[in-house]
C-alpha cells in the first residue's frame, strides 16, 4: 500500500519536474532568441548606418565632381568650348 | 547485514558535519549574494554591460534652388591620444605626426600637453579618410600603455569650395553656425542630440539597444540661390572687382515677382571650410553689411516719390543753373552743365542740381514719407546675419539742406539689399516685397512673401520708361544690350573717410529686365574702384556682362535682326 503510494507520488513529482522542465526551456529559448535578435538588430542598424554614410560620402563626391569651376575649366581648356555671341543665335519661328 | 562500528560512524557524522557546513556556506554565499547584496552585485553587472552613449545629430543639407548640394555633413573620425606616460606619448605622436596634416603651432600645441601630463590629447580633429586609415595601422601596431582612440563625428563638406560661402557662412570645430544662414537658422539645421543605452556582451558586442533619447537629425534647407548663376555672377565680380583693383564689391541677383535671391556675391570670397583663418573684414556679407551714401541710384526714389506726390509730371522743365547751384552756403555742381532739363532729362542725365530742385519741390516731409515707404533705415528681414539697418535720420534732425542732399543720395547710409529691394519697387509695378533666400525646409516649400503696393503701377510705368532711357540714351549707354529693354540708374558716391568726404567712390548700377515685363531686378556695387570710378563706366558694364549671361541662362531672347530670324 505505501510502496503504491510512493510510486504515484514519484510520478506526480515526474511529471511536475517535466513541466517545469518545460516551461523553463522554452523561456531560456525564447530569452536566446531575443538575445540573438538583439545582435542581429545591432548588425542591421550599423550597416543601414554606414550605407548612409557612404550614400552622403558619394553625394558630396558627386558635387565636388560637379563644382562649376571645374566643370568650366574642363569645357573651356580642354574642350575648348566658349559662350555663345548674342549675334549668334538664331530665333527659329514655325509657319502656321 | 554490515555492521558499522563506532568509529565509522564518528567519521560519516564528520562527513556530514563538513559537508552540510559546506552547503549551508554556499546557501549562505547564494543568499548574501542574491538578496542581501542584490543592488550592489546589479549595479557592477550593469555597469559592466550597460553602456549610455550620446548620439551627435546630423546637420540638415543646404541644398540650391535645383536640388544641388551646398553644403552637408558627413562622417568623420577625430583622433586622440589617451597619455599615461609622458614618454611613450611622446614616440606616438612623433610617429603621428608624420601621418596627418598639421601645422607647426599645433603640433606645438600637442608636445605641451603631453609634457604638462594631461590624460586627454586631441590629435587632430575631422581626419581626412587617407589620414585615418593611416592612423589605425598605427593604433593597430602600437604596443604600450598610452593608447590612440578615435571618435566619431561630423564634418561639413562644402563641395561647391568657395561658392556662396557669404550666403552659407560656416559652421565651427563642433558643427555650430557661426556666420551666414549656417548661423541664422542654426537651431533648424543643427538637430537634437540623443542618448541610447546599450547592453554589451563579454566580448564587447552589443545585444540590446534602448533610447533614452532619439536623436534629431537637422532638417534640409533649400535655398532660392540658384548655383550656375551664383557662380557666374562671382566669376564676372571677381573680374570687374581685380581690373578696378577695388577694395570689394557685390551683386545681388533677385526675381523681381516674388523677391527670391537667385544671387548674392560679394568679394572677397572666402572658403567656407577655412573660416577660422579668414579674417573678419573678408567674412563680411558686403550684400547686407556694407554701408554707404548710395549717390546717383537714389534718384529714382526722388522721383517716384515727386511723381507719386504729383508735385511734378515727366515734360516738367527745371532751372539746372549750368551746373552750378548755391544753397544756404553750400555749392551743388553737375559733372556736365546743363541749362534747362526736363524732370525725366534730370534723371536720365543724373544731374544733381536738378535732383536738388525737384526735392526742394517735393519737400522734405513728403519726401520723408516716401523713404520710410520704400524701408530705408530698417532691415529688409532676409535670412541672413549682421544685416545693417542703415542709416536714416529721423524728420526733427534733418537740416535746412538735408532734403537737397538726400535728392542724389547724401545724408543716408544704405545697403546694397535695400538699394535691390527699392529697384525691385519699380520692377515689380509698384511692390514692396521682402527679399527672401529660403525656398523650403524639410520639403515644406515656405509660403510666399507678402506684398506691400507702396507706388501706383501708373508712377511705375513712368520711372520704368525714364530708366530705359538712362540705358539707351543717358549714363547707363554701357548697359545696353540690342534687342532687349533694360531699365536702370547709374550712381557714384563719394565715401566719407575721417568725417569728411574723399576723393574715394563707391561705384553702383542698379536695373531690371525685361523692363516692361520684368523677371530680374540686380543691384551691382563696387567699392573703391581705381582709375575709373563712374558708375556707368564699372558696375555698368559688368551688369551688361552679367546680363548677357543670364539671357542665355534664363531663355530670355532678345529681339533679334532679320538675319537671325528663320522660319520653318
Amino acid at each position: 500500500m505505501k510502496k503504491s503510494k510512493d510510486k504515484s507520488l514519484v510520478r506526480v513529482f515526474m511529471i511536475v519536474m517535466f513541466f517545469v522542465f518545460i516551461l523553463l526551456f522554452t523561456y531560456s529559448s525564447l530569452n536566446l532568441k531575443n538575445i540573438d535578435y538583439g545582435y542581429r538588430m545591432h548588425e542591421l542598424i550599423l550597416r543601414e548606418k554606414a550605407l548612409k554614410e557612404k550614400v552622403d560620402k558619394l553625394r558630396a563626391q558627386k558635387a565636388s565632381l560637379l563644382n562649376l569651376k571645374r566643370v568650366e575649366r574642363i569645357v573651356k581648356k580642354k574642350l575648348n568650348y566658349q559662350y555663345p555671341r548674342p549675334d549668334q543665335f538664331v530665333k527659329v519661328f514655325e509657319n502656321k | 547485514m554490515m555492521k558499522i562500528n563506532k568509529k565509522e560512524r564518528n567519521r560519516a557524522f564528520i562527513l556530514f558535519v563538513v559537508f552540510s557546513i559546506w552547503v549551508l556556506f554556499i546557501v549562505y554565499k547564494l543568499v548574501k549574494i542574491q538578496v542581501f547584496d542584490y543592488t550592489k552585485y546589479i549595479s557592477k553587472v550593469k555597469s559592466q554591460c550597460n553602456r549610455i552613449f550620446s548620439l551627435h545629430p546630423k546637420r540638415g543639407t543646404i541644398y540650391d534652388c535645383n536640388g544641388d548640394v551646398l553644403a552637408i555633413s558627413i562622417r568623420a573620425e577625430s583622433a586622440f591620444l589617451s597619455n599615461k606616460d609622458n614618454k611613450e606619448s611622446m614616440e606616438i605622436f612623433s610617429l603621428l605626426s608624420k601621418q596627418v596634416r598639421l601645422t607647426y603651432r599645433e603640433k606645438k600645441n600637442i608636445k605641451e600637453r603631453i609634457n604638462k601630463g594631461r590624460k586627454f590629447i586631441w590629435i587632430k580633429r575631422k581626419l581626412e579618410d587617407r589620414e585615418y586609415e593611416k592612423l589605425k595601422k598605427i593604433k593597430n601596431s602600437l604596443n604600450s600603455t598610452s593608447t590612440l582612440g578615435f571618435v566619431d563625428e561630423y564634418k561639413r563638406v562644402y563641395p561647391q569650395k568657395t561658392l556662396a560661402a557669404h550666403v552659407l557662412g560656416g559652421v565651427g570645430i563642433d558643427e555650430q553656425g557661426l556666420c551666414g544662414i549656417e548661423y541664422e537658422i542654426d537651431s533648424l539645421i543643427r538637430g537634437k542630440g540623443g542618448k541610447v543605452k546599450v547592453l554589451i556582451d563579454a566580448r564587447g558586442k552589443i545585444f540590446e539597444i534602448e533610447y533614452l533619447k532619439k536623436p534629431v537629425a537637422g532638417k534640409d534647407i533649400f535655398l532660392t540661390i540658384d548655383s550656375s548663376i551664383q557662380f557666374f555672377v562671382e566669376e564676372e565680380l571677381r573680374r570687374t572687382v581685380e581690373k578696378f583693383r577695388a577694395k570689394k564689391g557685390s551683386v545681388i541677383i533677385i526675381d523681381s515677382k516674388h523677391g527670391s535671391i537667385l544671387a548674392m556675391a560679394s568679394y572677397p570670397f572666402y572658403d567656407p571650410v577655412r573660416i577660422k583663418h579668414t579674417s573678419q573684414r573678408v567674412l563680411k556679407n558686403v550684400a547686407v553689411s556694407f554701408l554707404y551714401d548710395p549717390g546717383s541710384t537714389f534718384k529714382i526714389i526722388l522721383a517716384s516719390s515727386a511723381l507719386e506726390n504729383e508735385v511734378c509730371h515727366p515734360k516738367q522743365i527745371f532751372n539746372c543753373y549750368n551746373g552750378t547751384f548755391h544753397i544756404k552756403n553750400r555749392t551743388i555742381h553737375d559733372i556736365h552743365p546743363y541749362e534747362r532739363l526736363t524732370f525725366e532729362e534730370i534723371i536720365i542725365n543724373s544731374s544733381n542740381i536738378g535732383a536738388a530742385r525737384i526735392g526742394l519741390r517735393l519737400g522734405k516731409e513728403n519726401y520723408y514719407r516716401t523713404l520710410k515707404r520704400f524701408g530705408f533705415g530698417s532691415k529688409t528681414g532676409i535670412n541672413l546675419p549682421a544685416e545693417e539697418y542703415g542709416i536714416l535720420n529721423s524728420l526733427k534732425r534733418w537740416s535746412n539742406v538735408s532734403v537737397v542732399f538726400l535728392s542724389f543720395g547724401y545724408e543716408i547710409a544704405v545697403t546694397p539689399i535695400q538699394m535691390t529691394r527699392a529697384f525691385n519697387v519699380i520692377a515689380s509695378g509698384g511692390y514692396l516685397i521682402k527679399p527672401n533666400i529660403l525656398k523650403s525646409v524639410d520639403g515644406i516649400v515656405l509660403p510666399q512673401v507678402k506684398k506691400t503696393k507702396i507706388i501706383s503701377s501708373s508712377t511705375g510705368h513712368i520711372m520704368t520708361s525714364i530708366m530705359t532711357e538712362v540705358v539707351n540714351i543717358g549714363t547707363g549707354k554701357q548697359t545696353k544690350i540690342e534687342g532687349i529693354d533694360i531699365a536702370g540708374k547709374t550712381g557714384t558716391a563719394k565715401k566719407i573717410k575721417n568725417g569728411s568726404y574723399e576723393n574715394s567712390y563707391v561705384s553702383s548700377f542698379g536695373g531690371f529686365f525685361p523692363a516692361n515685363n520684368s523677371r530680374i531686378t540686380m543691384f551691382i556695387v563696387i567699392d573703391e574702384p581705381k582709375g575709373k570710378f563712374y558708375g556707368g563706366e564699372v558696375a555698368a558694364p559688368l551688369f551688361k556682362t552679367i546680363t548677357n549671361r543670364l539671357l542665355i541662362y534664363l531663355n530670355i531672347f532678345p529681339e533679334l535682326d532679320k538675319g537671325n530670324e528663320v522660319r520653318i
